[in-house]
């Protein structure tokens, strides 16, 4: 379980999140969504230990983050991809679970390449392959690591439209299978409703959950939902909080 | 690999054409006309020169060599050293910084007479100030190479529990590996100018020596075959470096494992 509370970040006097209370469930799939600058990042960051609160306190599984980092429990997922671009995409894959001291499987790297439709792709250098192929190669070195907790900041804000929807049902998928907990920070109320078990709402000056929504879609679920009624009636919702949020 | 190797062939073709066009002109200019040969001696002269006392230009190549080579190290290591401390300490780099980049401004070779006076006429001379001389290239290339690395890869290791010292192995140094390189080709470069002049100013041995007394003697062809051996000789120092280069980079691409 991921707990913070009262979690306070203030750069020198800017305070870029404020108390923020929340607790994540072993396994759930939760989404933050909020404008840009309310501290998404700042928040993710500080759940995986990349940055110290000035006040409050994380504890995932009851540990410190840095403890969670040692042990390869935390896997990030940045917008920029993050891929050393010496490294082929299957060693990208392998390097950073070595990183965790965790003894590399060559086969289940493979595997995961060819789930994440990156077939063929094994030794192609981060140069030669597409934005979206980039980000399944840094998805699939994150479950290589085997960590349990997953976070991913606008993994996808890099990508067309089109290869946003197709990753988004792959990492339902994922999630599904893995049984991964996953935090999934996005600016896309749309993404935030189709990803998300539940969907945090932030709004900023100073960053702080404003509403927190528990999302009621079925699962598994494809992009076959963006039609339906459940689905636009919940993406109303959260917009609308987060436009009365600016009033 | 095969096909850059034959592109590379037939490439050669007209570098080496031209070579032959040059020195056939050259040879020309000295036959069609009367200017003396202590002027422009022919080709033939100069590779007489070469042939007839192979020892002399042998052992002042080795000469100047040992000096690029002492020097260069000196100067190599310091400024890798040099570029660690100006990345990795804050306080040290706002020190000293901005010297390193004015500093560059000063004509180095204007400091070599007045290094002998602190160092005499031994070799210390040529070594200082070629390890002078090939410092400056490697420390602002390598420091400018370490601060490559961006942020987010470091804090992708962090994330998983590396330590510093592992980021510094395996996002730093391969960031700052094309900076160094970059560095040491234009080092190894100024080396040999820098034992050239050191050589003039000094005139001890060397191949500058050589340049320096066939000068004093009016005798171009010993001059022109002294510069040859140089020119050799700083093309094998410069091609030492272009293969460490690629020993060193696929050296990094096989790290982590290839398949
Ligand atoms: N290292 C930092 N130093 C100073 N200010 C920062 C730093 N990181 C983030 N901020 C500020 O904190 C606020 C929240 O940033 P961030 O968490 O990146 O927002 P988001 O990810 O929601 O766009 C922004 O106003 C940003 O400028
Ligand atoms: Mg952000």
């Amino acid at each position: 379980m991921i707990e913070l509370d009262d979690l306070t970040v203030t750069f020198d006097d800017f305070t870029a999140i404020a108390d923020v209370d929340l607790r994540i469930e072993p396994e759930e799939f939760v989404t933050i969504v909020g404008p840009s600058g309310c501290g998404k990042t700042t928040l993710l960051r500080a759940v995986g230990g990349l940055q110290e609160p000035t006040a409050g306190r994380v504890r995932i599984d009851d540990r410190v983050p840095a403890a969670a980092q040692e042990a390869g429990d935390i896997g990030f997922v940045f917008q920029q991809h993050t891929l050393f671009p010496w490294k082929s995409a299957l060693e990208n894959v392998v390097f950073l679970r070595t990183m965790a001291d965790k003894s590399p499987k060559r086969e289940k790297a493979h595997a995961l390449l060819r789930s994440m439709g990156l077939d063929g792709f094994e030794e192609a250098r981060p140069s030669q392959l597409s934005g979206g192929m980039k980000q399944r190669v840094a998805i699939a070195r994150a479950l290589h690591l085997g960590a349990d907790v997953l976070l991913m900041d606008e993994p996808f804000g890099e990508l067309d439209e089109i290869t946003r929807d197709e990753l988004g049902a792959e990492i339902r998928s994922l999630w599904r299978q893995e049984r991964k907990t996953i935090v999934f920070v996005t600016h896309s109320v749309p993404e935030a409703v189709f990803l998300g078990e539940r969907c945090v709402v932030m709004r900023d000056q100073p960053g702080r959950i404003e509403a927190t929504f528990d999302i009621d879609l079925p699962t598994p679920r494809d992009t076959d939902v963006f039609g339906s009624r459940a689905f636009q009636e919940q993406v109303a919702a959260v917009r609308q909080t987060l436009h009365e949020s600016y009033e | 690999m095969n096909r850059r190797i034959r592109l590379a062939a037939t490439d050669a073709i007209y570098p080496a054409a031209a070579l032959v066009a040059a020195v056939a002109c050259w040879w020309a200019i000295t036959v069609v006309t009367d200017v003396p040969s202590f002027v422009l001696p022919p080709p033939d002269a100069v590779l007489a020169r070469l042939i007839g006392n192979p020892e002399l230009y042998a052992i002042n190549a080795w000469y100047t060599l040992e000096k690029v080579v002492y020097g260069g190290l000196v100067g190599i290591v310091s400024g890798i050293a040099l570029a660690a401390f100006v990345a990795y300490v804050p306080w040290f780099r706002r020190a000293i910084y901005p010297y390193l980049v004015t500093v560059r401004v000063l004509p180095k070779l204007a400091i070599a007479p007045l290094l002998l006076i602190y160092l005499g006429t031994g070799m210390g001379t040529a070594i200082v100030f070629i390890a002078m001389i090939t410092f400056f290239p490697l420390v602002l290339n390598t420091a400018a190479g370490l601060d490559r690395a961006p942020a987010r890869h470091r804090e992708l290791l962090r994330s998983v529990g590396a330590g510093p010292l592992e980021r510094v192995r395996y996002v730093d140094v391969p960031y700052a590996i094309p900076g160094v390189f970059a560095g040491l080709k234009q080092s190894v470069t100024l080396a040999v100018v820098g034992a050239v002049v050191a050589e003039w100013v000094v005139a001890d041995n060397g191949l500058g020596f050589l340049i320096l007394m066939g000068s004093e003697n009016v005798s171009p062809d010993i001059m022109l075959a002294a510069l040859l051996v140089l020119l050799l000789e700083g093309l094998l120092l410069y091609g030492g470096v272009v293969a460490l280069q690629r020993g060193v980079d696929s050296w990094l691409d096989l790290e982590g494992g290839g398949s």
